[in-house]
């Protein structure tokens, strides 16, 4: 090791420590099974994921320096010094490939929720953004806004929510807001050539909410889920009644080790707080 | 399409993250410790044991680098034990045998007793990460702790079970033997699940929920998709019947003091 590598290792600062790198993996797997388990996109962890693409950028620059010095050993002598470099060389192939799948599979399943939900979560980001008028339609679903949106939206473009001044993407990363506007925006020029050209002018939006119906499919958080409780007691809470914000409805509470099929709605907080996984 | 897979992982990746199970092994061969990203792995000096996560075992298993040492319950004895407790005790006539307890969980006797006490480690970021299966040493040679410890299986019984007999059929005590009893848990355990059936209407309520502690990975894979079913089914059924008694009860609330939500509620209703 020469000073360069304790620069390097330095660099990496506190994610470098053996015992971080297993709870990351550790997080990063967890993360993964609950992202399989609802269908809502859950909170991008921007932290772990910045710390797990340095460390294996880090493992593919390892890999490869070990894979030329193999090559460019021509020493017959280290035949079984050779043999152990390839034994090496194959387990931190494995090993990058399944942390690569984790990530890899993460990323599809988000982009996979991401396209089936692309209206909901538009207009999500949206309704957070400091220009009102992005947010009209959503707010106000009563008669006036229809009025205004017949006269001014006519076009199923028009109707894509503008996100590029919403500064808080949670629960989506910048790539995946990016995509998920274009996304959109190419769908909804692609609905317009292909039938929506055709149809009466207030029926155009692809937010419409006319006859009490929206046209805007979120992901059903009343699903039920499998998770293990972590914390000492967990009970569930579901809100009793829409209208009120803060009643809420305790039911079941779970024990430590106990495994549960509930709503996702009522253990998602305690998820959050890492007390319940997702099975 | 980004993802064709429905929602909940399929056995194939719960086999995957079994594969992340540490066990013991007997290393044939010297190999220094490497820095993986799933952590660091120690040094393998012959004839110490080391733990090794279970894919790495597998692979030095197959080229006849290692040897591995079963876990505790994966022999015939304490199978034969679990088998005898779940298909004749009385308390679990309909449930799952204990697991075995999480760091801070008291052991199954002593439930009644203590409390348990969570022991969360600490992330990057400072928030509380409280361990659990894959990453919980269940399945290392020294895993029961002391003999009066009833054997439990772990939540990935089924798939290290099933992967030690194909690929370390000759580290075990009486393959066959154990192989049998496997197969005799799990048509016990699945009549189970089967015969639970009738209380899914639980989990279809609001916060109502169906007990399932015990149960293992593999066998929340298969039942995922049955049980999602059954449960939103239901759930769909029984909505009007919920909303009403959500009515119910902000009604009564309303009663006790009046506030402004109401009216909202009722100005929207006129407007469609």
């Amino acid at each position: 090791m020469d000073i360069d590598d304790i620069l390097a290792s330095v660099d990496r600062g506190a994610g470098a420590s053996s015992a971080s790198t297993a709870i990351d993996h550790q997080l990063l797997t967890r993360f993964w099974v609950a992202e399989r388990a609802v269908s809502e996109v859950l909170p991008w962890p921007t932290a772990l994921m910045e710390r797990m693409m340095d460390r294996v950028r880090w493992q593919i620059e390892t890999i490869e320096d070990l894979a030329a010095s193999s090559s460019d050993a021509p020493d017959p002598s280290s035949k079984s010094n050779n043999a152990t470099l390839n034994l090496r060389l194959s387990i931190l192939q494995t090993d990058l490939a399944r942390t690569q799948f984790l990530i890899r599979s993460v990323l599809r399943t988000r982009l996979a929720k991401l396209s089936k939900h692309s209206m909901h979560y538009l207009v999500l980001l949206s309704s957070r953004s400091t220009n009102p008028s992005a947010t009209q339609s959503q707010t106000q679903p009563s008669q006036s806004s229809m009025d205004t949106s017949t006269a001014t939206n006519t076009r199923p473009e028009d109707s894509v929510p503008d996100i590029s001044s919403v500064t808080d993407l949670s629960p989506l990363s910048e790539a995946e807001a990016q995509f998920l506007h274009t996304h959109q925006s190419l769908l909804a020029s692609h609905y317009a050539g292909s039938f929506m050209g055709a149809f009466p002018m207030n029926l155009r939006r692809l937010d419409d909410n006319a006859g009490g119906t929206s046209m805007v499919q979120g992901p059903e958080n009343r699903e039920v889920v499998f998770v293990r409780c972590l914390g000492g007691e967990v009970p569930v809470i579901v809100a009793a009644a829409a209208a009120e914000e803060d009643a809420i409805d305790i039911g079941v509470t779970m024990r430590m080790g106990d495994v549960w099929v509930v709503r996702w709605e009522g253990v998602r907080d305690a998820w959050e707080r890492g007390e319940v996984e997702l099975l | 399409m980004a993802f064709p897979h429905p929602r909940g992982i399929i056995p194939s990746e719960i086999a995957f993250l079994a594969e992340m199970e540490m066990v013991t092994v007997v290393p044939r061969q010297r190999l220094e410790g490497l820095e993986l990203l799933g952590g660091p792995i120690e040094p393998l000096v012959p004839p110490r044991r080391a733990s090794l996560p279970l894919w790495l075992a597998l692979l030095l298993k197959r080229q006849r680098r290692a040897n591995i040492i079963p876990p505790a319950w994966l022999h015939p004895d304490p199978l034969g034990l679990i088998l005898e407790v779940e298909s004749q005790h009385q308390d679990y006539k309909n449930a799952f045998s204990p697991p075995p307890p999480l760091p801070g969980q008291p052991s199954v006797q002593d439930r009644a007793a203590l409390e348990p006490i969570a022991r969360p480690q600490y992330t990057p970021d400072g928030d509380r990460y409280y361990p659990s299966p894959p990453f919980l040493a269940q399945n290392t040679a020294q895993a029961s702790t002391s003999a009066r410890d009833m054997p439990a299986l772990p939540f990935h019984w089924v798939e290290v079970g099933n992967m030690l007999l194909d690929a370390a059929s000759d580290d075990l005590v009486d393959p066959d033997q154990t192989r049998r009893l496997l197969k005799d848990l799990r048509e016990v355990r699945m009549a189970k699940m089967r015969s639970g059936v009738d209380v899914l209407d639980a989990a279809a309520t609001g916060g109502g929920g169906v007990a399932l502690t015990g149960v293992g990975a593999m066998e929340v894979g298969e039942e995922r998709g049955f049980v999602a079913g059954v449960v939103n089914g239901l759930r769909k059924i029984g909505a009007s019947k919920e909303q009403a008694r959500r009515e119910a009860m902000a009604e009564q609330r309303a009663n006790g003091g009046y506030d402004g939500t109401q009216d909202d509620e009722e100005e929207d209703y006129m407007e469609f």
